[in-house]
């Protein structure tokens, strides 16, 4: 395996009663992720990749196909059922995420292991002005002198094109393209080696969500930080990821290279997916 | 009675070979059609020596762009396999590299010219060519003055380098893209008709650029509806028809005795 910054193997959620024997009869070959014996909800099984630095790694399937749930455990905003979650900045990757208690995952979100939400108030807070926001996160990574911190944020802030004149302003009063600017801003404060971007230009409107994606490709160039980023759509996929992953019931259905998926995909799920975004 | 894994044998090319494509088949499942399989290529070989420009020919149809996404593996292959030397000598089966490897060999080695008239949307042609040559390994210091260079060889109006893809003719995009595949000359360059679209001056501006790759260590495969610019550049030519391989050899040889194919290729 080449170098990497983030390793998922044999990763699992099931939702519901039962263990593992809930996952006979579900996937896509029996077209539902429910158990047909138990009715525990298979959120995703037997989920395996890597991503290596500097590298975009795309997963795209349809509502309920289990691609946010797999963002979210390796998040840590849920516990996993089964399987291994690596950071290579962590113990050289020796450390199961899964192992470690609420307060140690949540303190791989400080430096480690940034998550950019569809919905900007999972990803900050609303009431808190920009600055303070990005100041939150450098605070947790120990910064202390309140001019750093202002430079930092303001350094951010206009790297992600938010205008300075609004750093003191609380993000509610944000439009939807601004917060996720600002999201981006707060995620990236520490330089985390992984990203993880969960339908982040979803809701918005099409010349903003336009300019939040190519500021995302701008700033995943720069920054040389792994991305996961889960959508929907194949055109957010296309322009941030090389390797790409389709998921469906809860499952890997094929990976490849990006271009690969979009013009050759293989399995029958792809095709239909491809299909129906590209005709 | 059991028997020892046979070990897969390492790949080897011939001296100066740089690409070997060996017995190789792709096919198209249409699952969202009717499951029917369309027959894409059929037992394909091709060799390319370093430095040399190898020009498929052939109608539409016959499997050229296909072979070329093959070995940028654009397309998922059947049977056969696809043999590469990298620079630094070691021999690697592209058909058998996991995702990560290609991707990475993509962007260090191995350049694809797309036929298709599409840039990097809502960026600078300056830009795209800029953010090639970094992912080509250019120092970023460099990668702004290489983009200007290359533009400007392949007559790009320096009007045009800061206005966004919309903005550009489809010769234009033609060119922005060949521009981004060799501003940082890859080892092994993949033209999909880099001419269709052009003029007589660009294509003749064209043809020098890819002319002086070949003269500079580049292997070319190409594929061009142009038969004077495949006399002028090709060193050999590999004639397809239906997806099988029926005539290969040097230009003027193939062409001379291919007494059809002018005539299949110049009204196209």
């Amino acid at each position: 395996m080449n170098d990497w910054a983030l390793r998922v193997q044999e990763l699992g959620r099931i939702y519901g009663p039962g263990g593992a024997e809930c996952v006979a009869g579900t996937g896509p070959e029996f077209g539902r992720s429910v158990s047909p014996t138990t009715g525990a909800v298979v959120g995703c099984w037997d989920i395996g990749f890597h991503v290596s630095p500097g590298e975009a790694l795309g997963v795209i399937g349809e509502s309920g196909s289990g691609k946010s749930t797999v963002m979210r455990c390796i998040a840590g905003d849920q516990q996993t059922s089964t399987g291994r979650i690596t950071l290579r900045s962590v113990d050289d990757g020796a450390t199961d995420l899964g192992s470690l208690t609420d307060s140690e995952r949540r303190a791989l979100r400080i430096d480690q292991l940034a998550v950019v939400y569809q919905d900007p108030s999972e990803g900050l807070d609303l009431h808190v002005s920009a600055g303070g926001n990005i100041a939150d996160r450098l605070t947790a990574a120990g910064w202390r002198h309140f001019g750093n911190i202002r430079e930092r944020a303001a350094e951010l802030l206009a790297r992600t094109e938010v205008p300075l004149d609004r750093m003191d302003d609380p993000v509610a009063t944000f439009s939807g393209g601004m917060r996720q600017r600002v999201q981006l801003a707060k995620a990236l404060a520490n330089r985390p080696p992984v990203l993880l971007l969960d339908e982040p230009t979803t809701g918005l409107d099409a010349s903003v969500a336009a300019g939040v994606l190519d500021l995302i490709r701008d700033l995943l160039e720069e920054t040389g930080v792994a991305a996961v980023v889960v959508s929907h759509d194949f055109n957010v996929i296309e322009t941030l990821t090389r390797r790409c992953l389709v998921m469906h019931h809860g499952r890997v259905v094929e990976e490849g290279l990006t271009d690969q998926l979009l013009e050759d995909p293989q399995d029958a799920y792809s095709q239909r997916l491809v299909g129906a975004a590209r005709g | 009675m059991t028997s020892a894994a046979v070990p897969t044998p390492e790949p080897t090319l011939a001296p100066e070979t740089v690409l070997s494509v060996e017995g190789l088949e792709k096919s198209f499942t249409l699952h969202a059609v009717d499951g029917r399989t369309v027959e894409g290529l059929r037992g394909v070989d091709l060799l390319v020596r370093e430095r040399s420009h190898v020009a498929l020919a052939g109608l539409s149809g016959a499997g050229k762009s296909s072979l070329l996404k093959c070995i940028n593996r654009t397309y998922v292959t059947g049977a056969g396999r696809i043999l590469y030397r990298r620079a630094a000598g070691e021999v690697v089966a592209l058909t058998e590299l996991d995702d990560s490897a290609m991707a990475e060999l993509r962007a260090a080695e191995i350049g694809y010219v797309s036929q298709f008239l599409r840039t990097e949307p809502r960026r600078s042609a300056h830009d795209v060519v800029a953010r090639a040559a970094i992912r080509m390994g250019a120092d970023p210091a460099e990668a702004h003055d290489l983009a200007a260079v290359t533009l400007r060889r392949l007559n790009i109006d320096e009007r045009l380098w800061t206005t966004r893809p919309v903005l550009l003719s489809g010769g234009e995009k033609q060119r922005v893209n060949l521009a981004a595949g060799i501003v940082v000359a890859p080892r092994l360059l993949l033209l999909d008709e880099p001419v269709s679209a052009l003029d007589p001056a660009n294509r003749e501006c064209v043809i020098e650029v890819v002319a002086d790759l070949t003269a500079r260590g580049a292997s070319v495969v190409s594929v061009f509806h142009d038969l004077d610019a495949i006399r002028r550049l090709a060193d050999e030519v590999v004639v397809l028809v239906g997806g099988k391989v029926v005539d290969q050899g040097t230009t003027d040889d193939v062409l001379d005795r291919g007494l059809d194919l002018e005539q299949e290729l110049q009204p196209l």
